[in-house]
């Protein structure tokens, strides 16, 4: 390169730097490039989805298959529509009790599906609407305690999966579970009731989920740890068969896909929504605590998805309202449990290696797929290995670390954050969230009402105090400022500066107009500077 | 030291005697000074402001300096000022002069007195401002009369732009500017201008007395 090339090369690198976006774009994955991360993630995903899928559907007193055709929409049509890369949609834990009081209100699971319909409508237009921005004003403190919470959940539901003790559904979510159990009695309970074989299928495949995590083997793209587990554990499962009959996992343990023989019996398992349903309040009132309900499940689990992508990309939550909707418009109309974004999914793809939203695609396909041609194949599947990944996935989710951060951001940030994780652990998690919710804003309501909003601007032994008003004054700032007009004895002067103020809050402006009287009467001299009260003509 | 036990003598009576009326009087005005007026005059001996007007301990806060002089690089009264304003929260700044001034006579005339001609350049810079106008007075007693009230006007002009007044006024209406002249021969404090409170005020007095103060 001579001289004169470099000096030319020089010479254009701000050039290069006026466009910023392709090379910003070209830092992030893209579905040609890592689709062989991608595809490996989808499987992973796909194994976790599978029983969790017929678990609420059995949760939610629907036919099993309602549950795969939730998962398979979430997969093909939310993933076809959505902006997030990584989140993964499909039926959730968090609807299941509305699901059950709607089908027994309702009568029937046809009248249901209307009004999933609805509430899909409804999400449709909430999108729209733009609607997706309230996900903006979820706390951190309240997302990252739901992330903890779930990842303790996972743990401990999960547990009892683990050492075989499979009563309660896959993907329970609620501190009191369906079988009557809590989630602590129910540790208990499985404690009086191991299974050997289990046991050792949990472990060996948790063993190989560290090894794949700890070591080389994690850059395998094509076999990543969750993979690697599950293979194992049924390979663990069929050597103990060999060796035992009464340590291997069959059952109950294993994951039980309704097994279709021949094609033409696959139509009998779609049904239509009940159209007359749709004449009736009680499917209209339904679909809209489904579409509200799902679009809050969905946007925080997108606030979730978003905060543990290792890219950091930001998805669209009013485009994500309109993908949600769509599906579950489509869900309802062909016999589908109502969809929304779901976490222990999205978390499962996260730690599976996926970059892009091909993984979530895929799942869906898979999920059809395995339906039709692999259900006896799949039914070999320990629920074991599969309470391994979850619980490792749930260990990453709520591990000491993610604690000892928000710990270290002070009593602001870590009191919501544990009031939302022992909330959810000790109710479920929409309840939990909205209490976590109250007190996050708590703490942000109090934080506003300390705000100063003024300075003192005048010498401390000044005769006249002269107060100068921020740029903005908000209706939380009323407290403030009436304690400081309050607090005004007779002969003292205090000048209000309202000359920076780029914004009063009417209430405000309202009760300093209303204290120039008040003032006058207590013998207070108040003086007014920059001020626009609206019941007079500025000057 | 015959006249200075004089002092301490007069001053033990005075208070005795109003003690006596009232034994609360100075106790009552030694606590926080919340005074309407900052007062700049001159330094001399014959205008005694507070005996003249009445004004009690505590109503009056007092700058004085030879020729009630408003200089904008005179950290004394700047610091004066800006207390008055900022932290006592004064109503009324007063500028007053007096007639048969010393520091003005000196202005006037070549003779040399040390430092205090540098104080003065000021008045002099004032005299030939209004030069035609000092002409047509008739006699050297009406110019000299004129000269002292030109220089109270020309302070009430620099104090109006100073930051300290031009930041108040920003906020409001405070402090009001007044130009006094004191007449030692009656007695009288006589109005020159009243009531400056803002820029338009400046704009009137510089209007009505453009041929006052030459701007």
């Amino acid at each position: 390169m001579t001289w004169i090339e470099s000096v030319v090369r020089r010479l254009q690198r701000p050039m290069q730097r006026a466009t910023p976006s392709p090379q910003a774009e070209r830092l992030l994955p893209t579905m040609r490039q890592s689709w062989r991360a991608d595809v490996p993630g989808s499987a992973v995903v796909f194994l976790v989805a599978l029983p969790l899928c017929l678990g609420i559907a059995l949760a939610s007193n629907a036919p099993m298959f309602s549950g795969l055709i939730a998962g398979v929409v979430g997969g093909l049509v939310v993933g076809a529509l959505s902006g997030s890369q990584l989140m993964v949609s499909g039926p959730a834990a968090g609807l299941t009790a509305i699901v059950v009081t709607a089908i027994a209100a309702l009568g029937s699971f046809e009248a249901f599906l209307a009004s999933v319909v609805i509430g899909g409508a409804l999400q449709i237009v909430l999108g729209l609407a733009r609607a997706g921005q309230i996900g903006r004003y979820f706390p951190s403190a309240v997302v990252r305690g739901m992330l903890a919470a779930i990842g303790l959940i996972l743990v401990l539901k999960q547990l009892p999966h683990a050492v075989g003790y499979d009563h309660d559904f896959e993907g329970d979510e609620s501190f009191v579970q369906r079988d009557g159990d809590t989630t602590f009695t129910a540790l208990e309970h499985a404690l009086h009731a191991t299974h050997g074989g289990a046991i050792v299928t949990s472990l060996i495949a948790l063993a190989v989920l560290i090894l794949w995590d700890r070591t080389g083997l994690r850059k395998l793209r094509l076999l990543p740890g969750p993979l690697a587990a599950v293979l194992v554990g049924v390979g663990v499962n069929a050597l103990l068969g060999l060796a035992n009959a009464d340590w291997a996992l069959s059952g109950e343990h294993l994951v039980t896909l309704p097994v279709i023989a021949r094609l033409s019996d696959l139509a009998a398992h779609f049904s239509l929504p009940d159209w007359s349903a749709f004449a009736r309040d009680e499917t209209w009132q339904f679909g809209v605590t489904i579409g509200i309900v799902a679009s809050l499940e969905t946007l925080l689990s997108l606030e979730a998805t978003d905060r543990l992508d290792p890219h950091r990309r930001e998805s669209p939550s009013s485009r994500e309202l309109v993908a949600q909707g769509v599906g579950n418009v489509a869900s309802g109309l062909v016999g589908g449990l109502p969809v929304t974004g779901v976490i222990v999914r999205s978390a499962a793809n996260i730690d599976a290696g996926s970059q892009t939203k091909l993984s979530a695609l895929l799942h869906g396909l898979w999920l059809a797929l395995a339906v039709v041609f692999a259900s006896t194949l799949l039914n070999h599947i320990p629920l074991a290995a599969l309470a391994a990944i979850l619980l490792y996935t749930g260990y990453k989710l709520a591990h000491p670390k993610v604690v000892r951060a928000v710990w270290a951001q002070g009593p602001p940030q870590f009191v919501p954050f544990l009031v939302t994780v022992i909330a959810i652990l000790l109710t479920d998690l929409l309840h939990g969230i909205g209490i976590g919710l109250a007190t996050g804003f708590a703490f942000i309501l109090f934080d506003q009402l300390r705000d100063p909003c003024f300075t003192v601007v005048s010498h401390s032994g000044a005769v006249l105090r002269r107060v100068q008003l921020h740029d903005r004054v908000s209706f939380l700032n009323k407290g403030t400022i009436t304690r400081l007009l309050e607090e005004q004895k007779a002969g003292s002067r205090l000048e209000l500066d309202a000359s920076h103020c780029l914004y009063i809050d009417h209430d405000v402006l309202e009760y300093i107009g209303n204290f120039r009287q008040i003032a006058l009467q207590r013998g207070i001299d108040l003086r007014l500077v920059g001020f626009k009260f609206p019941d007079e003509p500025a000057t | 030291m015959e006249n200075l036990k004089r002092l301490f003598e007069t001053n033990r009576a005075i208070v005795s005697e109003i003690t006596s009326k009232d034994p609360e009087f100075f106790a009552r005005r030694a606590g926080k000074q919340e005074p309407h007026f900052l007062f700049i005059g001159c330094g001399d001996s014959r205008v005694p402001v507070e005996t003249l007007t009445g004004v009690a301990p505590g109503e009056m806060f007092v700058h004085r300096n030879i020729a009630n002089q408003v200089r904008s690089v005179d950290l004394n009264l700047l610091s004066v000022l800006q207390y008055a304003v900022e932290v006592l929260d004064v109503k009324h700044v007063i500028v007053c002069g007096h007639y048969e001034c010393g520091g003005v006579k000196a202005a006037m005339g070549s003779q040399s007195y040390g430092l205090v001609d540098h104080w003065l350049a000021g008045i002099r810079d004032t005299c030939s401002r209004h030069e035609q106008e000092l002409a047509r007075q008739p006699d050297d007693e009406r110019r000299f009369r004129r000269v002292v009230e030109l220089n109270v006007l020309r302070q009430v002009y620099n104090l109006a732009r100073t930051p300290i007044v031009q930041g108040a006024w920003k906020r409001g209406r405070r402090p009001m500017l007044h130009g006094l002249v004191y007449d030692l021969q009656d007695g009288l404090l006589k109005d020159l201008v009243l009531e400056i409170d803002g820029n338009d005020g400046v704009e009137r007095m510089l209007g009505t007395g453009r041929r006052s103060i030459g701007d």
